[in-house]
């Protein structure tokens, strides 16, 4: 078992130290870049992927504007949903006031009791104005309770109004009566104090704004929204989608001169939308940190490739007096990754000042320890593989050379 | 002596023709990221009205809640909007030089007798004052009197593209137009304007296009125009009419003054203040007194219009340029001993640290030089993918295009900054090896 030298070797070192310390610090750099960088890739990751409670990927949105002075904002709709449940391929359809997940919206706050109440006892909430088709249509689960009845639906009035029943996610009635599992035919208030009365729960549903911490609170009204302008939900069968909405703008385009078909899109659009700045700060995050970690790597390779060719003769006597091929490349990669750690343990430092800010910035949870020690694993692997070439093309060099002159 | 250095420098570095492409590489990437990234952060975070930032003003007013503040991170902020009343009664003021109320809506566009399609339009629903205070250039006309605001009189602006569309770019003032099947006259074509961020509306976003249709404030009434923006309540009350909606407590109006000096500055404050308190002895307003006049700069910022990703972008953007110029620095160095045994002959020839040291300097110029201008060149390959990240649907692609624009400012400071930081970055190497004395490597030899 020969010995591991550590001593020698750190002594070589400290007579170049100039380009180890250069490539220590890129070192201290990538660690602290790659292990913050991989924590909020992580963040955004999760973000994306959250389950929406809707059937997203069969789902279809259709608006429509009414501008002429004699627009029949009743017929209209009537007549269009009409027509899209005459496709082939739709499961169902429905009129909808907003579009979840598209970053516009209305919200409101609700009360447990009636009467004066501090702002923390108010239960903020994603509401939405809908016919009786809205929950097949939305592809949600009531966990408990049904849906609306065609006759509960109430007819449009001009300005915000609620109704006196709703349907509710999970989450928004048990911010309101957190003793209560099952609060089916249970009523809160809204700000003006008039009574609502839960008749259906919502296993799990996203609302209008994905930055928001409440977008699990939505709440579902049985009215119709009110013109001119008209958003339909249409839920097509497995598979149809493309050649439903093929359908629907050769159906509706021109059906109707009073009003324009502003579009139709798929429910997938809306979210990659708002998702957008999430995907493009990943995708930017993990180009730029592997860019970055390239470069530090060919740091790693070049300073590796100039120790070993200043040391040719060096290398030469040390073969000549009998170290074999295996002693000179653990020199090699043992003065590597002295270097490496040097600046692994700075980088620890930096890592954990950069994480400090971001979880300032953010709001988020400080960053976890697990990422760090991930981190000094993964640098301390790519110093070894960046230096591994050089040490092998060391270890060939061969005895002879130390009786030749240069 | 400087072409016999340029030519030594090329000489060295074809000698070693790996190492110097890893050094250019390392520069070109640095700059290039630096480029990208700076580029973006000041399509989002520039003042795009800066040469009014001193007269100009946007006007807050503290209405909310008595309970709780309008913004929960930022307390001490009023809200950003204005309710209807308390925005009229405010412009009623002859204080300032130019003031604008306006919000954004949505009306569909028609022409009668035009094969064109209706189509919806972006409107923003403005008092006259609009064009003039914010530097919006016209194309033909110009904009509208005080009376067409409060008459209101059926006329409108519509944007340069929008004419392109229905009148195939002529110039369309006197055309008659329909907005939601009522009739207008057009009175004017804004020219291409795209301030970045929008600076003047930072409720929906702030690479959004400038809306395509301008039309007087006073429609809003006779029309019933409700906001295509944000409308924010914090007051539970009865509203079933429109006329319930205009007063309540509602906000949805922005507000902006051009204010030319400070005694103007100071006489329109002390005005807003007394607006308020007479308001707050009337019943309303039951906030502490917050009224406030914010710059185009500040407003930015009090709107989070730079976000927190972007901040995280540049700071990583310069870690990244660290990172490239550490390298160069290591590999300049190894590359400069290597070659160590040649400067010692050239010493020992009579060649004084000082003429080594601009050799060598030379020789970093080259790469930086190399360097940057492949960085620039990548850069803009980078900005091209960009681009292509952020835009989801071609058709409303205006703003993020306007991203990708190679902004000359900022490539001109990245360029620069990399350079200088490139050449100083060499400046150890090359010192380190005009002090090695010469004997040691001639010994060798």
């Amino acid at each position: 078992m020969a010995t591991w030298n550590f001593r020698p070797i750190a002594s070589a070192l400290w007579r170049n130290r100039t380009g180890a310390m250069l490539v220590a610090f890129q070192i201290a750099i990538g660690l602290a870049v790659l292990v913050n960088a991989v924590y909020i890739v992580k963040q955004r990751v999760e973000k994306i992927g959250r389950p929406t409670g809707m059937d997203t990927a069969n789902m279809i949105w259709v608006s429509s504007s009414g501008f002429a002075k004699d627009f029949d904002h009743d017929a209209t709709w009537r007549e269009d949903l009409a027509t899209i449940r005459g496709i082939p391929g739709v499961q169902a359809a429905s009129l909808i006031s907003n579009i979840p997940l598209s970053g516009s919206g209305s919200s409101s706050g609700y009360q447990p009791k009636l009467g004066k109440v501090t702002p923390d006892e108010t239960v903020p909430a994603n509401t939405y104005l809908v016919d009786e088709h809205a929950v097949e249509a939305l592809g949600i689960t009531l966990s408990s309770g049904r849906a609306f009845l065609a006759s509960e639906i109430l007819p449009p009035i001009e300005t915000f109004d609620s109704a006196p029943q709703a349907i509710v996610t999970k989450a928004f009635a048990k911010a309101m009566f957190p003793d209560d599992p099952n609060p089916v035919g249970k009523s809160f208030y809204d700000g003006l104090g008039k009574p609502i009365a839960i008749v259906g729960i919502i296993e799990h549903m996203h609302g209008a704004w994905v930055g928001w911490d409440k977008l699990d609170h939505v709440l579902l009204y049985p009215r119709i929204d009110n013109g001119p302008g008209s958003i339909y939900l249409v839920r097509a069968e497995p598979g149809r989608r493309d050649a439903v909405m093929r359908d629907i703008e050769a159906k509706l385009g021109d059906s109707n001169p009073d009003r324009l078909l502003r579009w139709v899109r798929t429910m997938d659009s809306f979210i990659e939308r708002s998702y957008l700045e999430d995907r493009n700060m990943a995708i930017f995050l993990v180009s730029v940190t592997s860019a970055l970690l390239a470069i530090t790597a060919l740091g790693i390779f070049g300073l590796a490739t100039f120790n070993v060719s200043t040391r040719i003769r060096q290398i030469g006597t040390r073969r000549a007096v009998g170290a074999r091929r295996m002693d000179i490349v653990r020199h090699f990669l043992v003065e590597n990754w002295m270097v490496t750690t040097a600046g692994v343990v700075a980088g620890c430092g930096a890592a954990l000042a950069v994480g400090y800010w971001i979880s300032l910035k953010y709001e988020l949870p400080r960053l976890d320890l697990y990422y760090l020690v991930g981190g000094v694993l993964a640098i301390w692997l790519i110093g070894l593989a960046a230096a591994l070439q050089p040490a092998r093309r060391a270890s060939a060099i061969s005895p002879a050379v130390a009786s030749r002159t240069v | 002596m400087f072409g016999y250095y340029l030519e030594l420098a090329f000489r060295n570095l074809k000698r070693n023709p790996g190492l110097t492409a890893l050094m250019i590489g390392a520069v070109a990437l640095g700059i290039a990221v630096c480029v990208m990234t700076l580029t973006m952060y000041r399509a989002m975070s520039g003042n795009p009205i800066w040469w009014k930032n001193d007269v100009l003003y946007a006007v807050t007013m503290d209405f909310w809640d008595p309970e709780q503040p309008a913004w929960d991170q930022k307390p001490d902020l009023p809200p950003t909007q204005f309710t209807y009343r308390d925005a009229l009664a405010v412009y009623a003021s002859d204080i300032p030089k130019r003031k604008v109320i306006m919000h954004k809506a949505v009306g569909i566009v028609s022409v009668d007798g035009q094969q064109v399609k209706p189509e919806r339009a972006l409107t923003r629903v403005t008092t006259k004052d609009f064009f003039a205070i914010f530097d919006v250039p016209m194309q033909y006309g110009g904009t509208w009197t005080d009376a067409a605001d409060t008459g209101p009189e059926p006329v409108m602006v519509i944007s340069r593209k929008l004419n392109e569309k229905l009148f195939a770019g002529a110039n369309s003032v006197g055309e008659r137009i329909r907005w939601n099947d009522n009739e207008f006259r057009i009175v004017g074509v804004r020219d291409h304007w795209m301030p970045l961020p929008t600076f003047y509306d930072v409720n929906n976003g702030s690479l959004e296009e400038p809306e395509d249709v301008y039309i007087p404030f006073g429609w809003n009434a006779a029309l019933e125009i409700y906001s295509a923006g944000n409308t924010n309540g914090w007051k539970p009350e009865e509203v079933d009419t429109y006329e319930d909606f205009l007063n309540s407590e509602n906000i949805w109006v922005q507000m902006w003054v051009e204010l030319p000096d400070a005694q103007s500055r100071d006489r329109f404050m002390a005005f807003l203040d007394n607006y308020a308190t007479q308001q707050k002895n009337a019943g309303r307003h039951q906030r502490p007194l917050n009224n406030r006049l914010t710059k185009p700069d500040q407003w930015l910022v009090d709107n989070d219009v730079v976000g927190n990703d972007d901040r995280v972008l540049v700071g990583l953007a310069f870690a990244f340029l660290a990172v490239c110029l550490l390298n160069t620095v290591g590999l300049l160095l190894a590359k400069f001993l290597n070659g160590a045994p040649m400067t010692g002959v050239r010493r020992a020839l009579g060649a004084s640290r000082k003429q080594v040291f601009y050799q060598h300097l030379v020789e970093v110029g080259v790469v930086s030089s190399i360097g940057a201008a492949l960085g620039l060149v990548l850069g803009a390959v980078l900005l091209v993918g960009l681009r292509a990240l952020y835009t989801l649907d071609p058709s409303d692609a205006a703003g993020t295009q306007a991203i990708a624009h190679v902004d000359m400012t900022s490539v001109v400071t990245a360029l620069v900054l990399a350079f200088v930081a490139t050449l100083a970055a060499g400046l150890y190497p090359a010192w380190r090896i005009g002090r090695i004395p010469p004997a040691s490597y001639l010994k060798a030899q």
